[in-house]
C-alpha cells in the first residue's frame, strides 16, 4: 500500500457505492503502475534486486507456513482437552451408577432385616406389612402389573417443533396419572412424588438423568380402563395432532405385563415426621 | 528460479524450526497470512504485466501485514477487532481473487 498519486477519476453514477469497484478495479497496487511510470520516464530499465525479492518471498511463505504448523499444532490440543473432559464426565457417571447400585444392595439388605426382626412379633409383622403397602405407594419397591406402554420419539430431521419436548413428557405422564396409574417409568426411570421431568438444553432429564429419544412410558394400571381415558384425554388428542404436524412418533399400547424398577431412596432433607407418634422415617 | 528457492528456503524454515508464535501474537497470524498472500498475488500480476519493481513489492508486503496488524490491533483495544479482521480479510480476499482473476487471464487467455 505504497503512497501513490492517484489517478484521475471521472464521476461514477454509482459513485456512493464505489468501495466495492474500486477494490476490483485497483485490485493491483496502483504502487506497480506508477513505479513503471517512472521508470518509463526516466528512461531506465533495471534489473530488479533478486536478492531483496527472494527474501520478501522466502518471509511471506514463512509467515503462511507458521501459521499452518500452528493451526495444526493447536487443533490436536482443543479435541484432546475434549476428550479429556468427556472421559471424565463418563468415568463419574460410571461412579454415581456404582453407587446407586450399591445402595440399592445395601437398602435390599436392610429391608431384609428389618422384616426378619419384626416378623418374630404380631405387632411387628403388622408393621411390616404396613410398611410394604407405604413402600410399594412412594415406588420404592419393584412392581409388576399390567398397563400401558406409551412411546414417544423425535422425528427424522430432529430439530425445534419434531423434537420431544419436556413439557410433552409432563403432560403424557400427568394425563396417565389422570387415567388411573399407579405407578409409571419413563425409560425404565420409576417416577415417585418428587421426580421431575424438565429440560437442560438438547435433553431432557427424568430424575436429573439425561434421556434420548425414543421415550418410553411405561404406566401400571386397570390397562383397558387407562387406555379409554388416556385414549380420550386432551393430551393424547394434542400429542396426536402434533406427532401428524412434524412427524414425531407417539403411540400407546396395552402391556399384560409391565415390570417397574423400584425408585432409589428419597432423601428427606427438611421433612420430618409432624408427630413423635408416626412410626418412622424413611427407609 | 531465484523465487523457487525462496519458496522452497521459507517452507522448510517454517517446517524445521517450527518456530512457536507468543501467544499475544496469534490473533494476527491469520491477518499476516492474508497480507502476505495478498502482495505475492500482486507481485506475481504485476511481474506478469512486465510492471514489476521490487521496492513496491518489498514494500507493499512489510506495509500490509504491518497495517493490516495494527487495524486488528487497535480493534482488539477498542472491543472490535472481530469486526476488523473480518473486514480486512474481506477488502484483501476481494482483492486477492481479482489479482487471481488476472493472472489466470493472462497465464490461460481465458
Amino acid at each position: 500500500m505504497a503512497s501513490t498519486t492517484p489517478p484521475q477519476r471521472r464521476q461514477r453514477a454509482d459513485a456512493s457505492m464505489s468501495l466495492l469497484v474500486d477494490l476490483s478495479t485497483d485490485a493491483l497496487d496502483p504502487g506497480y503502475a506508477a513505479a513503471a511510470a517512472r521508470k518509463r520516464a526516466a528512461g531506465v530499465d533495471d534489473r530488479p534486486r533478486w536478492a531483496l525479492v527472494g527474501a520478501t518471498v522466502a518471509a511471506a511463505t514463512l509467515v503462511i507456513v507458521v501459521a499452518a504448523v500452528q493451526t495444526r499444532a493447536s487443533a490436536p490440543a482443543a479435541a484432546k482437552s475434549r476428550s479429556a473432559l468427556i472421559a471424565a464426565v463418563d468415568r463419574q457417571s460410571a461412579t454415581v451408577d456404582r453407587l446407586e447400585r450399591s445402595i440399592a444392595t445395601l437398602s435390599a439388605e436392610q429391608a431384609k432385616l428389618r422384616d426378619a426382626s419384626l416378623a418374630s412379633t404380631g405387632a411387628g409383622a403388622a408393621l411390616a406389612r404396613r410398611i410394604a403397602a407405604a413402600e410399594l405407594a412412594l415406588g420404592n419397591l419393584a412392581v409388576v402389573g399390567p398397563g400401558l406402554r406409551v412411546t414417544l420419539a423425535d422425528g427424522s430431521a430432529a430439530s425445534g417443533n419434531n423434537r420431544v419436548s419436556d413439557r410433552q413428557l409432563q403432560d403424557v405422564v400427568n394425563a396417565l396419572w389422570t387415567a388411573g396409574a399407579e405407578a409409571i417409568a419413563v425409560n425404565g426411570q420409576r417416577l415417585t412424588a418428587q421426580s421431575a421431568i424438565r429440560q437442560a438444553g438438547d435433553a431432557v432429564l427424568v430424575d436429573f438423568r439425561p434421556q434420548v429419544s425414543p421415550y418410553v412410558v411405561t404406566a401400571i394400571g386397570p390397562a383397558v380402563d387407562m387406555e379409554t381415558r388416556f385414549g380420550a384425554s386432551r393430551t393424547a388428542a394434542r400429542m396426536r395432532g402434533t406427532s401428524q404436524l412434524y412427524g414425531l412418533r407417539f403411540d400407546y399400547a396395552r402391556a399384560s405385563r409391565l415390570t417397574l424398577p423400584a425408585a432409589p431412596d428419597a432423601t428427606l432433607r427438611f421433612a420430618r415426621p409432624a408427630t413423635a407418634a408416626t412410626p418412622r422415617g424413611h427407609s | 528460479m531465484i523465487v523457487l528457492i525462496a519458496v522452497a528456503l521459507g517452507v522448510s524454515l517454517g517446517l524445521v524450526l517450527q518456530p512457536t508464535v507468543p501467544l499475544d501474537l496469534q490473533p494476527y497470524l491469520p491477518i499476516a497470512v492474508v497480507a502476505a498472500l495478498d502482495a505475492l498475488f500482486g507481485g506475481v500480476r504485476a511481474w506478469l504485466e512486465a510492471i514489476f519493481d521490487d521496492r513496491v513489492f518489498v514494500v507493499s508486503f512489510v506495509a500490509n501485514v504491518l497495517v493490516a496488524s495494527l487495524i486488528v490491533y487497535v480493534g482488539d483495544k477498542l472491543g472490535v477487532g472481530g469486526q476488523l479482521s473480518t473486514s480486512i480479510v474481506v477488502v484483501l480476499g476481494i482483492r486477492i481473487f481479482s489479482n487471481a482473476a488476472a493472472i489466470r487471464r493472462r497465464v490461460f487467455r481465458a
